[in-house]
């Protein structure tokens, strides 16, 4: 067991002020079975009005506004998150399982080919590759290896709006592109699989009382018989150093902010997050 | 003396074709519901029918009540020779319309107010899941929010047509953003200006209530606490094709017609700018569609909508009419389910019964169509208005062509139906009548306690000969539809003015007085009052 | 009422105005030219458009101000422009408009284009002045007069106090001027004047009762109190103490200084005070636009995703 102290602090800085900001944020840790959220304060600057909700997902969303002219919008995610020690995977079904209709059916959302997660080209071939695996767990893992030797993690390819076709074509992304493209080769050998987003905690053995700045995380769960995660973009297992905020078919339902505001400055966004560890 | 000659009847010549005439029988004989239209058709000539036609065109267009065609505002085309209803023939479609709102009603309460993972619907193997999934409609944005009073589908049109046996079947359902019944108004105050006799003679039931009971529901809609709600129309503003429908709506119920940009989210309510300052909105009947109501979850570019307005439905304090996220129930795969629809949540069968549908989704359906594809009408999934519709008897080789490809490509996004005769009715064109079909709309309108439907509804024309495509954005008539009174309904003469029964006294006007006969007449005059006496609720 | 419809009819009445002041100001011109043989063309015609506050290239004649005046359909301070204007405002406000006032307004823009655009004549411009006085008549007589209706008013008072100001700097101008007994026959005030002064035609009494008199509508005097008269009415709370309306002050401001002034001096500085009027008025529809129609730029939405 794990007990961390998170906090995300997003700037928005813009040119010219703005006005009637209308926003989604999705900083909310989840409570689940392997992670309780004991604490979540969110603080945004300037503020009119927010309220909270879950999604179709089940994240926690909340809703906010920031009517009067402002240059600049501050939100700060304090969170306070316990994660077990990760549970032993479920049995697998095996590969007969998935080609069940009802199995397909259910998972629809989570098979659904989306502009983001369209496979590029010769991700068919790469997924056939390892077709052969005994289950899909298996078969994923080895994708996901695969992936690792294709594609080098580097930041400044890829922006927020790419798909995980773009960058396959340029072999190279952030975590997000990681996920999409490993989303899309599960999905065309109809594994069903989601897009996960939260926090991984820098250094895995950080002492009591430690603060370590990092990032924003995303990986993969399949489905065999059960949700299994998996990280692709660095291979480690996903546990007690993982924090979930959100799932969804893929970033765009899990995007940490969205929305709109009124006027022509642009933004420029500066994002922090630091993590301690309490327990 | 020669005797005069008969003047031709209109009639002569009337050829029905394999459909059902609504009007005249295999055998020549005028149905009951029509023997008196028939009756005064057959006695007038074709000149005075020309006359009366003329006046209903001209009277549109001074009035202004035109339809936007292809980015020309044209009169509303209306044809002279009214569609009729029996009771009988009402009362079916009214139980099966209502049945059927109730019934999508549910489902949509399933979809999105549920608790469990997936709706109960999909759970007990009724639809499957990636139907509704997998709908563009399927708005997740607005999950888990119910309306105040439960209602969803405040206002609906199920388009109906009639088989060639003379069964009434839905062609359609349209829960999203119906549009047409200021068209069933309109046209029903023409044909009593012009055919005052008909009305007199005829009990017809009246459509004039209609706003009324509009209005009504809307403000039963209205969120917890509004005591005395503010009802508007949002309209995407004068250039939309059906802008004069959004106005006349507006005005007859006495409510602001408001576009996005006179709307502003404040702490999560709604507020519309007036010369006073912001005064708070309660519900809003919107005729916006649901991609450009919030850039926030939808289209970002929108400035028809108003940014916030989902948060303010969530919060329950807007009620928007109808809901976000009805596409799902109107879409061309759920029309397929209805039927099990109903009875999984009514446990009732079908009043009204679908029209065989094939989807195309399904491997062996899409054999059997595309091996008849030159006897189907086939239609995208994703299509309003006839767009996309193809009628296999009269497509020509290269259409068929791209059109198997399409279906090969996308066989989830096509449905196909075998050819239907649609029900003809006399019509008249170029002088003379001659047998055109047509479809109805009837409009349903869910206060939350009864769903009432307007008795009539928008009889829709497919003006060229053997055309069944009557949608009027492709360029039909419409006929005036009259659902004559059963023996227990009261009914009113055409346009009641009060409900209820009235003693009013009239005060004859004095002349100034210009001899001792007038002054003495002046004076009998004004001791002289007449009693008027207003009968008869409308029903 | 909506602060949309509000201020669409406010724009209505103030573009139809100005269809109308705009005839009057080319007929001053085209008068001049004609009864005045020695006048200069291009001087005369630069003073024009310089009291219109229109610009144009060096050289500009009677033609090419009556091209832009009165048809260039781009410059919204043309003839052309402001029915264009008018008939839009009136389209977006139909349900508020009587019917008779939406049909007026609309016939009007279409016969406008049935006029040949060639050449600026007598009768474009009569005809202007005839349809603008139609539709002023139809609004007064079939709408209610409720806010709806003071807005049209005050729109229409504000442009008139304006253009007659213009007009009236037209006259004043020592070099290039035009004429008194011109301006006041452009302002149909001929008669009107004739009747008051007792025939007796001089420059300080045809400008006092353009600008002063206080019973004839055309002069600026008139529009002001008119246009005040309209924010009362909107407005009839207003403070017991103290004006807070401050398009109310600045028209008050301005009437009272025309009003209490010594004749002599108003007329000594016609220009100046006329100019006076129009920034006084300009003022004041930017304030009706702040207070009562929010006005501010159209929300663009602009999305953000992180």
């Amino acid at each position: 067991m794990r007990r961390y102290r998170i906090l995300h602090t997003t700037t928005l800085t813009y040119d010219v002020p703005v006005r009637s900001a209308h926003n989604e944020l999705r900083m909310t840790p989840i409570n689940e079975p392997g992670q309780t959220t004991l604490e979540n304060r969110i603080r945004i600057r300037p503020l009119t009005w927010s309220t909270v909700y879950r999604d179709h997902f089940g994240t926690h969303v909340t809703s906010m506004e920031s009517l009067p002219a402002h240059d600049r919008l501050t939100i700060e995610a304090i969170s306070t998150v316990e994660r077990a020690d990760p549970a032993e995977w479920p049995f697998s079904p095996g590969w007969a399982a998935l080609a069940d209709p009802t199995v397909q059916d259910r998972h629809f959302e989570w098979l659904m080919v989306t502009s983001r997660t369209r496979p590029g080209a010769g991700i068919a071939d790469l997924a056939a590759g390892v077709r052969d695996r005994a289950t899909p767990r298996d078969a994923a893992l080895a994708l996901a290896e695969q992936l690792r030797a294709e594609m080098t993690y580097r930041a400044g390819v890829t922006g927020v709006q790419s798909s995980g076709e773009q960058a396959w074509a340029e072999k190279s992304g952030v975590c997000q592109d990681f996920v999409h493209v490993t989303i899309g080769a599960l999905r065309s050998l109809g594994i069903p699989a989601r897009y996960v987003s939260g926090y991984l905690v820098p250094k895995r053995d950080a002492e009591v009382g430690d603060t370590a700045t990092g990032e924003s995380h995303a990986w993969v769960e399949l489905w065999d018989g059960g949700w299994i995660p998996i990280d692709p973009t660095n291979g480690a297992p996903v546990g007690a150093d993982h924090v979930v905020v959100a799932r969804g078919r893929d970033y765009d339902d899990v995007s940490p902010f969205k929305g709109v505001y009124s006027g022509a400055g642009t933004a420029i966004l500066t994002v922090a997050v630091t993590f301690t560890r309490l327990a | 003396m020669t005797e005069p000659t008969s003047p031709v009847s209109l009639f002569d010549g009337y050829r029905r074709g394999a459909a059902w005439d609504e009007m005249v029988a295999e055998d020549g004989v005028p149905r009951t519901p029509y023997k008196a239209v028939h009756h005064t058709l057959r006695s007038i000539s074709a000149g005075t029918l020309k006359d009366r036609a003329d006046t209903l065109a001209r009277n549109y267009i001074d009035q202004g009540v035109t339809f936007d065609h292809a980015g020309v505002e044209r009169p509303f085309p209306l044809d002279a020779v009214p569609r009729v209803l029996s009771a009988h023939e009402w009362q079916i479609i009214e139980s099966g319309v209502a049945q059927r709102v109730s019934a999508l009603e549910a489902f949509l309460d399933d979809v999105y107010s549920r608790e469990g993972d997936v709706p109960r619907c999909v759970h007990e193997g009724v639809v499957p899941w990636s139907l509704i999934a997998s709908s563009t409609h399927y708005h997740r944005a607005v999950m888990g929010i119910r309306p105040t009073n439960g209602v969803r589908v405040h206002v609906s049109g199920v388009d109906l047509i009639r088989d060639e046996a003379g069964v009434f079947r839905v062609l359609e359902d349209n829960v999203r953003v119906p549009s047409g019944v200021s068209y069933v108004i309109a046209n029903r105050r023409a044909m009593a200006n012009v055919f005052p006799e008909a009305f007199s003679t005829m009990r017809i039931r009246p459509v004039s209530d209609y706003p009324r009971m509009l209005l009504a529901a809307l403000r039963r809609a209205a969120p917890d606490g509004a005591t005395d709600p503010t009802v508007v129309v949002l309209t995407p503003g004068v250039y939309n094709s059906a802008y004069f429908e959004h106005a006349l709506l507006a005005r007859m119920m006495g409510v602001e017609l408001v576009e996005g940009r006179d709307l502003v989210c404040v702490s999560g309510q709604v507020r519309m700018r007036t010369t006073h300052g912001d005064r708070p909105v309660d519900v809003i009947y919107r005729r916006v569609d649901d991609d450009f109501l919030d850039p926030v979850h939808f289209r970002g570019d929108s400035v028809l909508g108003c940014a916030g307005l989902v948060s303010a439905m969530r919060a329950g304090r807007v009620t928007v009419a109808n809901a976000l996220g009805n596409g799902v129930a109107d879409d061309k795969l759920i029309y397929t389910y209805v039927p099990d629809l109903i009875r999984f949540y009514l446990g009732e069968d079908p009043i009204l019964p679908n029209v065989e549908t094939h989807r195309c989704a399904e491997p062996g359906a899409l054999a059997h169509v595309l091996d008849h594809l030159d006897e189907m009408v086939v239609k995208p999934v994703d299509g309003s208005g006839g767009k996309g519709l193809v009628v296999g008897p009269r497509a020509d080789g290269a259409t068929l062509d791209t059109l198997r490809a399409a279906l090969e490509g996308d066989p989830r996004g096509w449905i196909a139906q075998p050819v239907v005769q649609l029900s003809t009715v006399p019509t008249f064109i170029d002088g003379a009548l001659v047998p055109r079909h047509v479809d109805l709309r009837p409009f349903a309108v869910n206060d939350g306690e009864r769903i009432r439907v307007l008795p009539g509804g928008l009889t829709r024309v497919a003006l060229p000969e053997g055309e069944l495509v009557v949608n009027s954005s492709q360029g039909g008539g419409s006929k005036d539809t009259w659902v004559l009174a059963g023996r227990d309904t009261r009914t009113s003469s055409p346009e009641p003015l009060r409900a209820g029964a009235e003693m009013r006294e009239v005060v004859v006007m004095s002349a100034p007085t210009a001899s001792p006969e007038d002054s003495m007449r002046a004076q009998q005059q004004q001791q002289q009052q007449t009693r008027i006496t207003e009968g008869g609720a409308p029903c | 009422m909506l602060s949309r419809i509000a201020e669409s009819l406010f724009w209505i009445g103030r573009h139809i105005e100005r269809a109308d002041g705009t005839a009057r100001i080319v007929d001053v011109l085209r008068l001049q030219l004609l009864e005045d043989p020695g006048a200069n063309e291009k001087e005369v015609s630069r003073t024009t458009l310089a009291v219109m506050g229109a610009t144009h290239a060096d050289g500009a004649g009677y033609a090419e101000v009556g091209q832009l005046l009165v048809f260039d359909a781009g410059y919204s301070s043309s003839i052309g422009g402001a029915w264009t204007a008018a008939r839009e405002n009136a389209r977006r406000a139909r349900q508020t408009l009587s019917t008779e006032l939406w049909e007026a307004i609309n016939t009007t823009w279409h016969r406008w284009h049935n006029f040949g655009q060639s050449a600026v004549t007598e009768r474009h411009l009569s005809w202007t002045r005839e349809r603008a006085a139609l539709i002023s008549g139809v609004a007064d007589s079939t709408m209610s007069h409720d806010e709806a209706w003071d807005f049209l008013v005050l729109g229409r008072s504000l442009e008139r106090a304006d253009m007659t100001a213009r007009l009236v700097a037209a006259g004043g101008l020592p070099r290039g001027g035009a004429p008194w007994s011109v301006v006041l026959s452009s302002c149909g005030a001929h008669q009107a004047f004739m009747r008051s002064q007792r025939g007796l035609l001089s420059d300080d009494r045809a400008a006092a009762f353009l600008v002063l008199d206080r019973a004839f509508p055309r002069s600026v005097y008139f529009a002001l109190r008119e246009a005040e008269g309209r924010l009362a009415a909107l407005d009839p709370q207003d403070g017991r103490t103290a004006i807070t309306d401050e398009a109310r002050r600045q028209l008050g401001r301005v009437r009272t200084e025309l009003e209490f002034r010594p004749v002599a001096e108003v007329l000594h500085d016609l220009p100046g005070q006329m100019q006076r009027v129009q920034l006084a008025v300009t003022a004041a529809a930017f304030a009706v636009g702040s207070r009562y129609f929010q006005t501010g730029p159209l929300p663009e939405w602009t999305e953000e995703l992180i």
